[in-house]
């Protein structure tokens, strides 16, 4: 027996042992025995799961790589090893690179570089030619080779002809289109969410409306066209609301939030921190309340880490000049897991760390059962630690969350035949050699 | 000597009361200094202060110069056309460099709002904001209220109205943070695309009928149309401009009463004033710049009493 997970508590809703504690055994990489008694028998490694749970291996959706290109702020190694701490088996990652992911040979690399590794990386390729949302990109074939949704990333799809084009080429193959709804005009030149925070910094702002007109937008052209649309990194109330109604309305529209949103507010920029200058931007009190209604009524499918490593000259500079972006992939859960409202069960999470966006992407969700694919996460809900420098894996370091005092965390993952494994091993749980 | 409650004057924002009234009264010792046949005092004689200007300036620049060498200290300027350095020098690299050469207080103008906070975080000298981008211009807003407690006796109660380009303005924040801090009752009036969406909910009325603002007021502070700051054109022209919003004579004579005219300068005359408002009686435009020197005086002084 390779590993063994003792008395851990399995965090999966619709199994039939959700919330119940479990021993698990994995032998080459596969489940070889799951149930609520003791497996007998020596492992190799094993854990004790004092306050530890396990959950499908969690899937992000929205991660921005840098390599190639921009290997000075993360490459392929460094984002794998981020995601591994943070608990992420699976990343999709943008195609925002240079040269920007829109050939097979792109798509290959980043499949072929991470086959191998416990954490598997998967493209989201470009929609239109470089990004430049001119002209559409080769979708059937790049789908072929690999790409799992399409779009400009960090770049918002300004064209409504190139949107609508999109949206009806990729019907061929039923294939899905990303995009951060954001009007590029009202939003031109801001640096921070427009509000009286930014009113009292002179500092120009990016106004809610610039996504929620995004949003209105997308969605009339989805009614006109077909097809689907998932909106990532929502930020605003009526945002939202808008996507809430185009569900209710029968609408193939899904969306996720980055989980540091809910961690500050406007406000917080008082100080003009840069770590804190992110896109889209931190918005008001009501927006955060928006966005736990969201989570908890099914309007918000998935959690991202929306991780953008920015190196120190473009972040040790003036508010203005700096780049938008945190690193997150390691604690994307623990910070969404910190804020979230009393109450909240912690199953509510991992289904958008998990199933929802495998299902968004159509992915094989792999269940927790004999004979499966062991692809698993180990986490603790209620540790209380402090984020230090030490615990970032990237090779860049802007976060605000340094030094911050965090609830929960992920411990390891199990993916791909291999165990890979960051917990305190005094005070959480034993791994016997 | 009563003490600031910061170590650096970033903006109005982060200012007491207390402390408002401190620089107003260490000015009015300042003042009295300048005036005298020896203008000198030897307050600053062992600090070195660095005038670190990354936009255009001429009457700050001189203002605090004059300052500083009215305080017996010792001053060295740096200017640069061009801020926004990403590639090539940092701004913190700048600075760093200059206080290498043991500079005790850094005097700074900079087109990027939150310049000076990013310098404060990162260095150890007294930093003194002379403008950062469209954020705060403390030492303007600290010379106006003081002109307007010279002119008025006091600036508690009084009515005042800021005209013009609000949004893309320094002077405008730190005045209305100066002025509430001090109780009296501010009012912004200009076109609609040049006032921020949601400066009522800093506590200003708004007006958008220059008439009405005049008639509501005590003390009319009218800036500069400040083309070169705007990427957009926000109304269409200054023929427009100078017709709707710009304050003539006739317009303060249809007054039932007197009313003060301030302006930060440089005046565009023709365009947000006329001549004749701007060398009326009511105009304390030049007392605004006297006052300048004392008040960068005060300021320096209390500072370097924080180091």
């Amino acid at each position: 027996m390779e590993i063994l997970l003792k008395n851990i508590k399995l965090i999966d809703s619709g199994h039939p042992l959700h919330n119940q504690a479990v021993f698990i055994a994995i032998e080459k990489g596969e489940i070889s025995k799951i149930s609520k008694d003791p497996i007998e028998g020596k492992a190799k490694f094993e854990v004790e799961g004092k306050g530890l749970s396990v959950s499908q291996g969690w899937f992000d959706m929205w991660s921005s790589l840098s390599e190639p290109g921009f290997e000075y702020k993360e490459d392929i190694a460094s984002l794998s090893e981020a995601a591994a701490f943070g608990g992420f088996t699976d990343v999709a990652v943008l195609p925002n690179t240079n040269p920007v992911i829109q050939t097979k040979d792109a798509i290959n690399y980043i499949k072929n570089t991470s086959k191998f590794s416990p954490v598997q990386l998967h493209s989201i390729a470009a929609l239109t030619k470089n990004a430049e949302g001119e002209e559409i990109t080769e979708m059937i074939d790049l789908h072929h080779a690999g790409a799992i949704a399409f779009s400009d990333g960090t770049n918002a799809i300004w064209h409504t002809g190139v949107m609508s084009k999109a949206l009806l080429y990729l019907q061929s193959f039923d294939g899905l289109l990303l995009t951060r709804p954001e009007d590029p005009h009202l939003g031109k030149n801001g640096h921070m969410h427009e509000g009286v925070a930014s009113t009292m910094l002179g500092t120009r702002g990016l106004p809610s409306i610039s996504e929620e007109l995004a949003i209105s937008r997308d969605l009339s052209l989805l009614r006109y066209t077909g097809g689907k649309i998932h909106f990532a990194n929502v930020s605003t109330k009526k945002g939202i609301s808008l996507i809430r109604d185009a569900k209710k309305e029968g609408l193939n529209v899904t969306c996720d939030v980055a989980a540091y949103q809910v961690a500050f507010t406007d406000h917080e920029l008082m100080g003009f921190d840069t770590n804190l200058k992110v896109n889209p931007p931190f918005r008001g009190k009501e927006d955060l309340i928006a966005i736990w209604d969201g989570i908890e009524d099914g309007t918000i499918d998935a959690i991202v880490s929306n991780h953008s490593p920015q190196d120190q000259e473009s972040k040790q500079l003036e508010f203005d000049l700096a780049d938008f972006g945190m690193i997150s992939l390691e604690i994307a859960f623990s910070i969404i897991n910190t804020y979230k409202p009393e109450g909240m069960d912690v199953s509510v999470l991992i289904d958008r760390f998990t199933k929802f966006p495998r299902k968004i992407l159509k992915q094989e969700l792999i269940s927790i059962e004999e004979g499966n694919e062991a692809c698993l996460t180990i986490f603790d809900e209620n540790s209380e630690w402090i984020f230090s420098k030490e615990h970032i894996q990237s090779k860049s370091v802007n976060t605000p969350f340094v030094g911050k005092e965090l609830t929960g965390r992920a411990l390891g993952i199990i993916n791909n035949q291999h165990f890979k494994y960051f917990g305190d091993l005094e005070q959480n749980f034993l791994v016997k050699n | 000597m009563a003490d600031l409650s910061v170590k650096h004057l970033l903006g109005i924002k982060n200012l007491t009361e207390q402390d408002l009234q401190t620089i107003f009264e260490t000015a009015d010792q300042f003042k009295a200094v300048i005036n005298r046949s020896i203008k000198k005092v030897p307050s600053l004689r062992d600090i070195t202060i660095a005038n670190v200007f990354f936009e255009n300036s001429t009457r700050t620049r001189l203002s605090f110069e004059l300052a500083e060498k009215r305080l017996s200290a010792d001053v060295i300027n740096f200017s640069s056309a061009s801020s926004s350095v990403k590639k090539g020098e940092t701004l913190l690299d700048t600075v760093k460099n200059i206080l290498s050469m043991k500079v005790d207080m850094v005097v700074m103008r900079h087109s990027s709002p939150g310049a000076p906070h990013f310098l404060a975080k990162h260095i150890d000298a007294n930093i003194v904001n002379a403008g950062d981008g469209t954020h705060e211009h403390p030492t303007q807003a600290l010379l106006d209220t003081y002109s307007i407690r010279e002119k008025h006796g006091e600036v508690g109660g009084k009515k005042v109205v800021i005209i013009g380009d609000i949004s893309h303005s320094r002077v405008a924040l730190s005045n209305i943070f100066a002025l509430q801090k001090l109780g009296a009752e501010v009012m912004i009036c200009g076109p609609v695309t040049l006032l921020p969406k949601y400066i009522s909910d800093l506590g200003v009325k708004v007006e958008l009928d220059v008439r009405k603002a005049l008639e509501w007021c005590d003390v009319a502070n009218i800036l500069r149309i400040q083309l070169e700051r705007q990427k957009t054109k926000n109304f269409p022209s200054l023929r427009e401009y100078s017709l709707y919003y710009g304050v003539n004579k006739k317009m303060l004579n249809a007054l039932d009463k007197e009313i003060t005219i301030m302006h930060p300068g440089p005046i565009n005359r023709g365009i947000e004033i006329t001549s004749d408002v701007a060398d009326s009686e009511h105009s304390i435009i030049l007392d605004q710049v006297e006052n300048g020197v004392a008040i960068r005086m005060a300021v320096l002084f209390l500072l370097a009493q924080k180091r």
